[in-house]
């Protein structure tokens, strides 16, 4: 039995204040086991850039624990959270987010050097991770001189580069056409298969079939679905 | 991490190409503005002290209070020293020489108009050393052993009479003709006016005149170091021979280069001060392009701290591109100030033209340079320290906001 990477325990998060209260998510216990392969699926507004937000450490749940890597994450402070997000998770945006002024091989390089990764180590691994990306050739390329997919792919690279050990990837494929969206899909599942956790927010059920486990939000209610 | 932020911060400020060249031209006018007004203050206070220190071995007596109001002409307090008063020096030891400046009126008489005039009468070598060649505007000076020649102010030449008065030309003076020689520029508003002077020899002065009312003693000593005893021993005499308290002031021109260097020191702060406020602008200047990148780069910031920047990490980029902007254009401003010295001491000499007897040379001192890059850097950090701190704060959820 593999152990756990995160935990969720009794996590809710509202918007608003009581009148006009907004529950995004309700009391969700979530375990989640190193190597999953996660979808979290659901129709629009249910709630699930609110949970990954959470389990990514960009967002505090309004009540309730998360538990990454054993340590209880409500208790650190912006710096330590800034060193989870730095080195246990690595978050992959439906818009890519890639700093614009930054070539390919740069972006990759920017979160290792936020870890105080050497620039010769750091030079060497993103070229690795962008060459298993297939992005060799585009290494010097700005975003702006890149096509969704290419950039999605820079984002995967990037999200890898500190060797986190959850992938949290938040509709990967939403802005990319189907090709490029399987060659996404089969870039995180090989990186799952060398052991990785992996989650998935999804629209499309073909990807989330693809998943060890699925997860079903519903108005803030998160089922485990059993396929 | 160093490297990193200098790479980051070139390319944002490159990004926005042009917002950053104006950002830096006003840190550069604000340096530059300070490195040229040091270098006028120093040159100035350099020329200055060169001119007086060439007179330290030189005491002035004068009657009152101050010496400048006798120094130099018209302005005669109406008392006068005695002979016995010039013995008592003429006893006293380590002193070189002694020369007088004589004052008094007389009638003199141009071109059918009579008016009285003020006379100052000099020893020649004193002259020499009160007035200096380019305060001339015509003309040149009395040599030694010159008879019946006379200096004049411009106001003599020019405003007294009904006719101007140029160099070669007569005026009687109590009935005796004199011949002008050397006619001195318009002073105005300078210190020690010359513009109604009427400027001759002591002999000629106490042969006209019949006089010697003594207005000024001027004597050189032998040994530098004894300047201020022996003006204390001048001053307390003369005062015994007159019976009072305060009668005669003795000046020694190291008090004077005191007195000067004081004022120029305060020149210089005024000055400075002037320029400070084009870098109190540069600096908001800064700060107000700095707080809109940190706008524009909401989403940027996000993403960073999304992908593991902290606060630290996030407010040295800023602050990295903050300094970037003020040394740049700190450095740009430096050089400017070098050429801008110039061209205002250019400016300035010819302004003084009208009696100032020095040339002013703009001086850049390695303390300025140093003063100069040290604020910029001050600048560049303390401006960019609001808009990093604001950046710091962004929350990373930023990131994933307006999707
Ligand atoms: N900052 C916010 N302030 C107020 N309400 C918010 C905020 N962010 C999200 N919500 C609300 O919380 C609910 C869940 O939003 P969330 O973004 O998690 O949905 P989602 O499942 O990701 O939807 P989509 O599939 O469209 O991305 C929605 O009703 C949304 O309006
Ligand atoms: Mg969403």
């Amino acid at each position: 039995m593999s152990k756990d990477v995160i935990v969720t325990q009794n996590i809710s998060k509202t918007y608003g204040k009581p009148p006009l209260q907004v529950y995004a998510l309700r009391e969700t216990n979530l375990q989640i086991k190193q190597g999953d392969y996660i979808a979290i699926i659901g129709p629009s507004g249910s709630g699930k850039s609110t949970l990954m937000n959470l389990l990514g450490c960009l967002d505090k749940p309004t009540s309730g624990n998360i538990i990454i890597d054993g340590s209880d994450v409500s208790t650190l402070n912006e710096n330590e959270l800034a060193r989870i997000r730095r080195e246990k998770i690595g978050f992959i945006f439906q818009k890519y987010n890639l700093i614009p002024t930054l070539n390919a091989l740069e972006n990759v390089e920017l979160s290792m050097g936020f870890a105080g990764v050497d620039s010769q180590t750091r030079t060497k691994k993103a070229k690795q991770l962008l060459e298993m990306v297939e992005l060799t050739k585009r290494m010097t390329h700005k975003p702006s001189e890149m096509s969704g997919g290419e950039q999605q792919r820079v984002a995967i690279a990037r999200a890898l580069a500190n060797n986190p050990s959850i992938i949290l990837a938040d509709e990967p494929t939403g802005n990319v056409d189907t090709k490029s969206g399987d060659n996404i899909m089969r870039i995180l599942e090989e990186v799952n298969k060398k052991g990785e956790t992996i989650i998935v927010v999804t629209h499309n059920m073909a990807i989330a079939q693809r998943a060890k486990r699925v997860l079903r939000i519903q108005d803030g209610e998160v089922k485990e679905e059993h396929v | 991490m160093f490297r990193d932020n200098v790479k980051l911060a070139i390319k944002n400020l490159r990004n926005r190409l042009s917002r950053s060249l104006l950002t830096l031209l006003g840190i550069s006018i604000g340096i530059m503005a300070i490195i040229s007004l040091l270098a006028l203050g120093e040159g100035m206070q350099q020329a200055i002290t060169g001119e007086l220190s060439s007179l330290s071995d030189v005491i002035i007596v004068s009657t009152g209070g101050n010496a400048f109001s006798a120094f130099g002409g018209g302005g005669s307090t109406g008392q006068y020293f005695t002979q016995r008063d010039i013995a008592v020096i003429q006893r006293l030891q380590g002193i070189k020489e002694i020369s007088t400046q004589l004052s008094g009126s007389a009638l003199a008489e141009y071109n059918g108009k009579k008016t009285i005039v003020s006379l100052t009468g000099m020893d020649i070598a004193v002259m020499r050393l009160q007035y200096s060649t380019t305060s001339l505007k015509a003309g040149g000076f009395l040599n030694e052993g010159d008879q019946n020649k006379i200096m004049i102010g411009y106001g003599i030449a020019h405003d007294t009479f009904d006719a101007d008065i140029s160099v070669g030309g007569r005026i009687k003076i109590n009935g005796e003709k004199f011949f002008v020689t050397g006619i001195f520029g318009k002073q105005g508003m300078g210190g020690v006016s010359s513009d109604s002077i009427v400027l001759m020899s002591s002999r000629d002065f106490t042969k006209l005149t019949g006089q010697s009312n003594i207005s000024l003693i001027y004597l050189r000593i032998e040994n530098v170091k004894d300047a201020e005893s022996i003006a204390t021993t001048i001053q307390g005499a003369i005062n015994e021979n007159h019976g009072r308290k305060d009668f005669a002031t003795a000046t020694t021109m190291t008090s004077i280069l005191e007195t000067v260097q004081s004022i120029t020191g305060i020149l210089q702060v005024v000055l400075v001060g002037i320029a400070s406020i084009a870098l109190v602008v540069a600096s908001i200047g800064i700060m107000n392009t700095m707080l809109t990148s940190v706008m524009e780069r909401t989403r940027e910031i996000g993403i960073m701290k999304a992908i593991g920047a902290t606060n630290q990490d996030i407010m040295s980029i800023f602050i990295f591109e903050g300094m970037l902007l003020s040394s740049v254009g700190g450095i740009i401003g430096i050089i400017l100030g070098v050429f801008g010295s110039q061209g205002l001491t250019l400016i300035l000499n010819s302004f003084m033209q009208m009696g100032g007897s020095m040339n002013l040379t703009p001086v850049i001192t390695i303390t300025s340079v140093v003063l100069a890059v040290t604020v910029s850097l001050m600048v560049g950090v303390l401006s960019s320290l609001y808009p990093a701190y604001k950046a710091a704060r962004m929350s990373p959820i930023e990131a994933v906001r307006y999707e």
